[in-house]
């Protein structure tokens, strides 16, 4: 059981100087890249996906493997993306709004659950997105069904004392809010990490016989991490319904917003803060560089195919073999 | 109209039956949670267009060479499912996700997004009893997809090899305990697996369109019967077919056609947390 647990790495100059280096690189990005809309466009969505697979990550840190998080990521985009055209709320209000709706979800999905783990988890998250999918299809009157949401604001207007920053229309400052979105969860994540719930989560996820035994809330505990986890995938998916300003239920609740996070979090490591959106920022930009111009059709293999290898070969992730190493 | 659900819903039931059969044999020998069950499916399905399409071949035809197809795929995927580590279920489940998004995407770059059937006058046409009509596709679902689950009851019930196969779903140590070679029987059950899939491709490309991420459908229809019937039940899996092919036809009539994905996805959840204990079908004896 120890290759599992968190402990002071091998590595600790690697550990402290990835992330740091990391975040440095990120901030001076639009800097570097001021030339190519495109470029930072890529990284908008690279740090949006890094912020999912943390959020799903909470789920994971406590043993639990969903393969449907697309159904929070879509209800939280369609009701930020409903509630910004109808009564033509301010994105500000409709983004934690869609983030309450994901929560609202995982409570029907939690209680559904209770008892499942493992492969029976998973196997129900995934039947999971079926449902919100097919009735956002079909319940024309309220969600326009498979037309979709066509010409939503984007994101809204910052005004800081006498600056105004119209996030919508610029890319850096759209740039710059998923980046803070991002950190607030990677804050989150490593403040849950260290918190009892987090200690509870990973007790539960080594040996949950054991700690029910020593009195730990295993129920309750998981219960709070997947409303959590949904909360925080809710709002990335509202945020994201901003920045592309349109959708339709099968982009939404796709396999692509199930399957990134489970892909990036195994690959980056599972049992670590930071792996995740380590591997997001890796993998999406190489996914978008480099394989999307050479297969337009079909580039996303490369996803499918990282995800058997970190399975056969390398079952803690990156970080984790990182952190192995002598 | 009921009439003719009825009769939509037992042929496509019967179809349904028999993509569960491979997915019901795979797990229960090896205990191997094949996500990527449904994208087989379309890929056999894929491989008969292909044939028919662009070589003029007729379907019947096909058939034999979408099951040598899937016998070499499943070989793979049996060699890639050996290496994973405890715990088995999650572990393999979680692969074949990958393996899922792999073969969707290598269909997507083989075969385009576009929805394709295999549309043969042969199979349109029908008979009329009695103001009934069935189309000889129907009638095609049901009498293959019957005939393959009998050979395999027989070869189950009346062989050496079925003992023995059933005896490894029953209980693995017991099994290797009796001298049976267990992982032996994991090639076995992938194999035959295999030849369910390659029967059930074409005749899927024959009823349903055919489009890269048709499979997550089919391995969900696959999963639900299996879950209801228990493992190697085979006539617990036809009527599980039957009794989701027949709810399909119901959602069809009193909800209407988009509504129809939904069926197997609720269904599975209703069977997964009301009857968690079923999969394995241990405590039924």
């Amino acid at each position: 059981m120890e290759r599992d647990v968190p402990r002071k790495g091998a590595l600790p100059g690697l550990e402290r100087g990835i992330p740091i280096t990391l975040l440095l690189g990120l901030v001076f990005l639009p800097f570097l890249a001021r030339s190519s809309g495109y470029v930072l466009q890529v990284f908008t969505h690279a740090l949006l996906l890094a912020s999912l697979a943390l959020a799903w990550n909470i789920l994971g840190t406590g043993g639990l493997i969903s393969l449907g998080h697309a159904a929070f990521f879509g209800v939280g985009a369609y009701a930020s993306g409903l509630l910004s055209l109808k009564p033509a709320l301010s994105p500000w209000l409709t983004i934690p709004v869609g983030g309450l709706f994901g929560a609202g979800l995982a409570v029907i999905v939690g209680v559904l659950c209770r008892r499942l783990r493992g492969a029976y988890f998973a196997l129900a998250t995934l039947a999971f997105v079926e449902i919100p999918r097919v009735v956002t299809d079909n319940w024309d009157g309220l969600t326009r069904g498979s037309l979709g949401l066509v010409g939503l604001p984007g994101l809204p207007v910052l005004i800081i004392g006498p600056w105004r920053v119209e996030i919508g229309s610029s890319a850096a400052a759209s740039y710059y809010l998923v980046l803070s979105y991002t950190l607030v969860v990677v804050f989150l994540g490593a403040l849950l990490w260290r918190s009892n719930l987090g200690l509870a989560l990973q007790a539960a996820r080594e040996e949950e016989t054991a700690a029910r035994a020593v009195g730990v809330h295993v129920d309750r505990y998981r219960f709070l991490s997947l409303l959590l986890s949904a909360f925080l995938t809710g709002t990335s998916g509202a945020i994201y319904v901003h920045l592309t300003r349109y959708t339709v239920p099968g982009l939404v609740y796709s396999l692509h917003f199930s399957a990134v996070p489970v892909i990036f979090a195994m690959c980056g490591g599972r049992f670590t803060i930071l792996g995740p959106a380590l591997a997001a920022l890796v993998l999406y930009p190489v996914d978008q560089f480099l394989f999307h111009p050479l297969l337009p059709a079909g580039h996303e293999f490369l996803y499918g195919l990282v995800l058997v290898l970190v399975v056969l070969f390398m079952p803690g992730g990156l970080w984790g073999a990182l952190r192995r190493s002598p | 109209m009921w009439v003719t659900a009825l009769v939509s819903g037992i042929a496509l039931g019967s179809f349904y039956s028999l993509i569960a059969m491979g997915f019901a044999l795979i797990f229960g020998v090896t205990h191997a949670f094949n996500l990527a069950h449904g994208e087989l499916v379309v890929l056999a399905g894929y491989v008969a267009y292909w044939l028919w399409k662009g070589w003029g071949l007729s379907l019947v035809f096909t058939f034999p060479v979408a099951v040598a197809v899937l016998l070499c795929l499943c070989l793979i995927l049996q060699r890639l499912f050996a290496l994973l580590r405890e715990p088995l279920e999650l572990n393999s489940i979680v692969m074949s996700f990958g393996l899922a998004i792999l073969l969707q995407n290598g269909m997507l770059f083989a075969f385009s997004g576009d929805y394709r059937l295999i549309r043969t006058p042969a199979l349109t046409e029908g008979v009329y009893v009695n103001g009934l009509s069935l189309t000889y596709s129907q009638i095609a679902l049901v009498a293959l997809s019957l005939v393959a689950i009998g050979l395999l009851h027989l070869l189950m019930h009346h062989t050496y090899l079925g003992k023995a196969l059933r005896a490894t779903i029953q209980d693995r140590e017991g099994a290797a305990l009796a001298g049976i070679n267990v992982r032996g029987m994991g090639l076995v059950a992938f194999g035959f697996g295999a030849v369910c899939i390659g029967l059930a491709g074409p005749l899927y490309g024959s009823v349903h369109y055919l489009y890269p991420a048709a499979g997550l459908q089919a391995t969900l229809i696959a999963i639900t019967v299996t879950i209801f019937a228990g493992v190697g039940r085979i006539r617990g899996l036809i009527v599980g077919g039957w009794l989701l092919g027949l709810a399909e036809s119901a959602a069809v009539i009193l909800l209407g056609s988009s509504w129809r994905e939904l069926v197997s996805a609720v269904i599975l959840i209703g069977l997964l947390v009301f009857r968690p204990r079923g999969i394995l079908g241990r405590e039924e004896g």
